[in-house]
């Protein structure tokens, strides 16, 4: 009895009526004591997860292994499931279901009476005892279930499964439906009852910061399996799987400044999972691969992912870059040693006075001018110096560059169709007649008249906002991976400026392109960008996440951004270096 | 409360209306050519028609009929000239004795039966009883009653062929009575029962296989609890509430029922005696027997909207 983890799943799956696929292939183990938080989308499979841990479902459905100490719960006997239930693991189901027609307390103490012969008095006193240790105000026991508040309903659920003293207990959506405050309250209770009884914990749950707080390992559900599988501040603080990385930044928390984003594409239908990974029609970086091999889960940075490429890699990686101009007189050290990496789908801003070599940095990640030092590395390959030759070809129409003006930036001899067409005439992308469907289309995405005399307009017809526009256009038409942005607003006014945002944050989760935002404008960057660098002098002095460096920056310059960020009244945004993240709305 | 007064007072003026919206009247009925009674004359109708009084005008025979009510007095059947209510109470406690042993025993053995059938869905005996108890449902109940008395009174001579006890049965001692009186009863009461059962057991069996899809009845699993507590604690006990309402209104169909049947036992009941009133058109008694029936579905009807409320505290205020 000593010797096997308390509970071990093994090549778990379920299938039900032949065709749904629910969980498909899950393993895993769980010693005692230990917290675990499994956590996805909706109808990614959890609850069925959680139901086959009790032998709730059996085969044929069910198929694999689940043993719970030791005691092996598929294709079990009755009774042996009975004498398992509750007493070695609890489940606190979904919405907290009861009997409507019995009353909480006698359903509580239910498991005492009915599998331990206690008496009717002595169930009675230990349903009292236990509804005191989840904070249940005992008179509530008396009462029917219709007559509880949800969070009393959940009370009386949580201490339900304590009754038998479970060395395991399951808690199946535990805070759904309850308002913030009442939801922390039962958190720091099921914590707190945690640390008392030492008993293991499977909390399963969409809510990402409950599933945080309670558990210090993380499953990362999709699809019925298990994508990412590591130690809790890991997975959400660091996601591996694009899948993880998305479903984290779709989350709003108290410290997320910039918009939300939500996952492209929806959820699989488990009747018809896609091959291969099945998160693949919504990932932006699957191969061949990915569609037909299954991956499985397997150490990556410092935790386990099921990803073919081993989770998100950096996409663009600058190293040690250093630029100095030389000038007559002086030379100018734009830059002296910037390192910086950008991953697939992820928005990193780049900030800074001016002066700061925020341009020449920008130009020399998008490989328009070659750093004196240093290397940057598109993917697996290093930035070539020279455009020609057909590798080189092949890594320019991956980075693209989106300049200040446009009006510099765009030929004012060409028509728009020409401008957006050129490059694919240029690099002879696809057949001639289907490129003006590819022009039209994209024109389209960005907000464009795609057909008529716009299309013959030329650029000084152009509003400065519909030239921008153009402009994104011609960089994305090439399906770039890599979105490099030298101020793209700072000749359009507020409403252009949202309106260009809009479209490039769009076209971002569409295509699951890295982008790099150099701007001054704090207020701007923060709400756009997941990661902040503020650079000054040539040098970063301040790397974070948005939130930390737009609420709580560490350098002299990146305060001196924050105060001289726009603000209709001048004393609306203060900095508080140590103030509590809390203090802030989003917005 | 209202409400059932107020239903009770709608069936008040039905009633009265109904049975003289029908074809032909009580005088037609009781001087019939070929009855015993036969006179001719317009002057012996009409003074009959005045002796019952149903020679005046609608709104003053109900407005008569009303105030005698209030008296507690149902008047004189036209066909006998006795009392209807002395005629109701005499005949009250046979139809008292049929449908109530034929709800209970209907009720149990659907309750039963659904229980078992749903809780083992798709199991062998589900199956049996299923089938056996639609087919028995579909079969019309007076050539079922019929076929039974043909088999068990006729041929096989085991039970009595017609009647509620055997006449002049006083000399009896009192257990040799109630033998007698269930003898009579069998019969009719199991013809009466199954076309009750099936409603009950169909609607249990339906509850009990919903119940099984339910949350709680999984949490109730999930705790490890005994197969029995699962069945009649969990299950059971919630797919109890539907078939309550339904017994009660089954009530109204069991009259209907009842009457076809007492028909074809010649039990001496209340359905014998509705049947007759309504070929003679006998005003009074088809009123006093369809305002018993009445007030006696409608208080069936609020006993079970109380027994619902014991049993569902949902629903208690």
């Amino acid at each position: 009895m000593s010797n096997h983890s308390l509970l071990e799943v093994d090549q778990l799956r379920v299938r039900f009526g032949g065709e749904v696929d629910a969980v498909r292939s899950v393993s895993f183990t769980l010693e005692a004591g230990d917290s675990l938080a499994i956590v996805g989308e909706s109808g990614s499979g959890k609850s069925t997860l959680a139901l086959c841990l009790l032998g709730l479902i059996q085969p044929p459905e069910a198929s694999g292994r689940v043993r719970l100490a030791g005691q092996e719960m598929l294709g079990q006997s009755a009774a042996v499931l009975r004498s398992r239930r509750w007493s070695t693991a609890a489940l606190a189901l979904q919405g907290s279901p009861f009997n409507p027609v019995v009353r909480v307390g006698d359903q509580v103490a239910e498991p005492l009476r009915d599998r331990r012969g206690a008496s009717r008095s002595e169930a009675r006193r230990r349903a009292g005892e236990l509804a005191a240790e989840v904070a249940l105000d005992p008179a509530l026991l008396d009462r029917y279930p219709h007559q509880l508040s949800g969070g009393e309903r959940r009370r009386a659920s949580l201490a339900m499964t304590l009754a038998l003293d479970p060395a395991l207990v399951i808690l199946d959506e535990p805070t759904a439906g309850l308002d913030p405050a009442s939801r922390a309250e039962l958190v720091e209770r099921i914590r707190a009852l945690t640390e008392q009884r030492g008993f293991a914990l499977i909390v399963i749950s969409h809510d990402l910061p409950d599933a945080a707080r309670l558990a210090a390992r993380t499953i990362v559900f999709y699809a019925g399996t298990a994508i990412e599988d590591g130690v809790t501040a890991r997975v959400m603080l660091e996601p591996a799987h694009p899948y993880s990385w998305a479903l984290i930044n779709a989350f709003p928390v108290m410290s997320t400044v910039k918009d939300l984003r939500p996952i492209r594409g929806v959820p699989p239908d488990p009747r018809a999972v896609p091959s291969g990974c099945a998160f693949h029609p919504r990932c932006t970086r699957a191969d061949d691969r990915c569609t037909e091999l299954r991956p499985e889960l397997a150490e990556s940075r410092g935790r386990l992912v099921a990803c073919h490429f081993g989770g998100l890699k950096d996409l663009l990686v600058a190293t040690n870059v250093a630029k100095t101009f030389r000038g007559a007189g002086h030379d100018v050290h734009a830059l002296c040693g910037v390192s910086l990496a950008v991953h697939e789908g992820e928005s990193v801003g780049v900030i800074g006075p001016s002066g700061s070599g925020k341009s020449t940095l920008a130009r020399i990640l998008a490989g328009h001018l070659a750093p004196d030092s240093g290397r940057v590395l598109l993917g697996d390959t290093a930035l070539p110096t020279s455009w020609r030759g057909g590798t080189a070809k092949q890594l320019r129409r991956r980075i693209q560059l989106v300049m200040q003006d446009p009006i510099d930036a765009l030929s004012p001899r060409l028509t728009v169709e020409q401008l957006v067409r050129e490059p694919l005439d240029v690099g002879r992308d696809g057949e001639p007649d289907e490129r003006g469907r590819v022009v039209a289309d994209m024109l389209e995405r960005v907000g464009l008249p795609s057909s008529g005399s716009f299309l013959s307009a030329r650029p000084h017809e152009l509003s400065g906002g519909q030239l921008q526009r153009v402009a994104l256009a011609r960089a994305l038409v090439m399906r770039p991976k890599v979105l490099v942005a030298d101020e793209p607003t700072a000749m359009l006014d507020a409403s252009e400026q949202a309106r260009l945002l809009v479209i490039l944050r769009e076209r971002q989760v569409e295509m699951g392109l890295g982008l790099v935002l150099v701007s001054h404008d704090m207020a701007l960057v923060r709400k756009m960008v997941d990661r902040i660098v503020v650079l000054d002098g040539g040098e970063i002095v301040e790397e974070g996440s948005s939130e930390q460096v737009s609420l709580r920056p560490a350098s002299i310059t990146a305060r001196r951004l924050v105060e001289a960020a726009p603000a209709l009244i001048a004393t609306s945004v203060r900095v508080h270096p140590t103030a509590p993240i809390d203090e802030w709305s989003s917005r | 409360m209202g409400a059932y007064v107020g239903t009770i007072l709608c069936l008040i003026v039905i009633n009265f209306l109904v049975p003289r919206l029908m074809p032909g009247d009580p005088i037609d009925a009781l001087v019939a050519q070929s009855s015993e009674t036969f006179m001719f004359g317009d002057d012996s109708r009409a003074s009959l028609e005045a002796y019952y009084g149903i020679d005046r005008p609608l709104p003053q025979q109900f407005g008569h009929y009303l105030v005698q009510l209030g008296r507690g007095d149902l008047g004189r059947s036209i066909a006998t000239n006795a009392p209807v209510r002395d005629e109701l109470a005499r005949r009250l406690p046979w139809t008292l004795l049929l449908i109530g042993t034929s709800l209970v025993l209907a009720t149990a053995v659907g309750l039963l039966a659904g229980v078992h059938s749903g809780w083992r869905r798709g199991r062998t005996m589900d199956r049996i009883l299923l089938v056996a108890l639609l087919a028995v449902r579909e079969f019309p109940p007076f050539l079922l009653g019929s076929l039974l008395l043909v088999v068990f009174a006729v041929k096989l001579d085991w039970l009595p062929l017609f009647g509620g006890e055997t006449p002049f049965s006083s000399s009896y001692s009192f257990f040799e009575r109630i033998v007698d009186v269930g003898q009579h009863l069998l019969l009719p009461a199991l013809v009466l029962t199954v076309g009750l059962a099936a409603g009950t057991f169909l609607l249990m069996r339906a509850g009990m296989v919903s119940e099984l899809g339910a949350d709680h009845l999984l949490l109730g699993r999930a705790k490890g609890l005994r197969e029995r507590t699962l069945k009649y604690r969990y299950a059971a006990r919630n797919a109890l509430l539907p078939v309550v309402s339904l017994t009660a209104l089954q009530l109204g169909f069991v009259v209907t029922g009842d009457v076809l049947i007492e028909r074809v036992f010649a039990y001496p009941g209340l359905g014998g005696l509705i049947f007759d009133s309504i070929r003679a058109r006998d005003y009074p008694t088809i009123q006093g027997a369809f305002l018993l029936v009445a007030i006696s579905v409608v208080s069936f009807n609020a006993l079970a909207d109380v027994l619902y409320r014991r049993l569902d505290p949902r629903t208690a205020a």
